[in-house]
């Protein structure tokens, strides 16, 4: 109990739990359950609202498919910036599921308030806000480079790790851990801390104050996806990247 | 109180639960993930792309149809414009054909009604001096006769035809 603070007034608004999950037990082994229920929730929201859009498709847009085909263009760009014209077609669903995921999960943790359904233990937020889900993330995006380097070059594709000079060994190896680092713990601390500071302002002033902390909290929330599928494509993308000192010249000549 | 939290938060990641508490939670998601991934494909990125896809081509076949058409309008025109001009040019040459074959007939007419008329008028003269010679002529006749006559009633007819 030591990790709940409450205000005896506002019992059900002012609670800030930190760390605490509600277990489910699989066989021998432990899931975070509520990290579960939201993502379901944001799975849910995403299959059925792909699924109102592209029920009827019209050659001219509307509604639902007009959004949608938005946001479709919006991945397409991305990836197609990150990859390049040619290859950026196969990733497109990789990368446009990891930014509408996380999106929605901060989005949802933001706006639905998940607060209200009480839980044995643990409370709802966004799946985003926890690390198990972060690192999922990362780890499949480090899969994903890697087999985007392997299946486009082979074996060669550790020709990279000694391109531009042999001397960037290490670092290169080194950056292969401290990519799936980085991407995870920059996003699960962003959401984590945003709810937080959300939580305690509410604990201080459960009125008004807490705000604009909320609007910035969807702002940098909407970032966090950005930034997150686009360095995955950036990584996707560089490592399908063309270092081949021949080729180079002789599409430079 | 925020101190309190942080300090709470470092404390918790020792015993169960925590932070940074990752467990099967983590497979899971992933696996979840790639599931999510798939039936994005099927249901969102499949569908729509194709059908950005269809549009894209059937607004660029439009296009070049509307360009070929507009490329066929204008050198229709010019085309039309040209015979315009050349039937423009032909009707002014048959205008101004008629009209210098108008002026030759007229000044041709002209000058025989001028010659007809001098031809007349110099008929008309001599018919004149014709008939003045002839009054003239008859004229004396008749001054003989009549100063005979008048020399008769004066002097009587013997005188006369004694002399």
């Amino acid at each position: 109990m030591l990790n709940i603070l409450r205000i005896t007034n506002f019992a059900h608004l002012a609670e800030l739990e930190v760390g605490k999950h509600l277990y489910w037990q699989i066989g021998n082994l432990k899931v975070h359950g509520q990290v579960f229920l939201t993502s379901w929730f944001v799975i849910t929201l995403l299959v059925i609202v792909s699924i109102a859009a592209t029920r009827n498709i019209n050659r001219i847009p509307r509604g639902l498919q007009n959004f949608m085909e938005y946001a479709l263009e919006f991945i397409r760009d991305l990836a197609k910036n990150q990859i390049g014209e040619k290859e950026y077609r196969p990733w497109v669903p990789f990368v446009g599921t990891l930014f509408l995921f996380i999106f929605v999960s901060n989005w949802s943790g933001a706006l639905v308030p998940f607060r209200l359904i009480h839980l044995p233990e643990g409370e709802l937020a966004a799946p985003t806000s926890d690390i198990n889900t972060t690192v999922a993330l990362a780890l499949l995006t480090s899969l994903a480079y890697f087999y985007a380097g392997f299946s486009k070059k082979g074996l060669g594709y550790f020709g990279n790790y000694v391109q531009p000079v042999p001397f960037m060994l290490p670092f290169k190896i080194i950056e292969d851990f401290t990519k799936p680092l980085s991407l995870s713990f920059r996003l699960f601390g962003n959401i984590l801390a945003d709810e937080l500071v959300v939580g305690v302002l509410v604990l201080l002033v459960p009125l008004f104050v807490p705000l604009p902390v909320m609007a910035l909290g969807l702002f940098t929330s909407a970032i966090q996806a950005l930034i997150f599928a686009t360095l995955a494509a950036a990584y996707i993308g560089e490592a399908m990247e063309d270092h081949g000192h021949g080729e180079e010249h002789g599409e430079h000549a | 109180m925020t101190h309190s939290i942080i300090l709470l938060a470092a404390e918790t990641a020792g015993k169960e639960g925590g932070l940074f508490d990752i467990d099967a939670t983590l497979p899971l998601m992933a696996i979840q993930f790639l599931f999510l991934v798939l039936i994005l494909n099927a249901t969102f990125y499949k569908p729509l792309s194709k059908a950005i896809d269809e549009r894209d081509e059937f607004i660029r076949k439009n296009q070049l149809d509307a360009r070929e058409r507009l490329s066929k309008t204008e050198q229709l025109a010019s085309q039309y414009e040209q015979e315009l001009a050349t039937a423009r040019r032909q009707s002014q040459q048959i205008v101004a054909d008629a009209q210098a074959e108008a002026e030759k007939v007229a000044a041709e007419k002209i000058a025989a009604a001028v010659k007809e008329a001098q031809a007349q008028r110099e008929q008309a003269a001599q018919e004149i001096e014709q008939q003045k010679q002839e009054a003239l002529a008859s004229l004396e006749q008749q001054v003989d006769t009549l100063s005979q006559q008048i020399m008769e009633k004066l002097l009587g007819t013997q005188l006369v035809g004694q002399r």
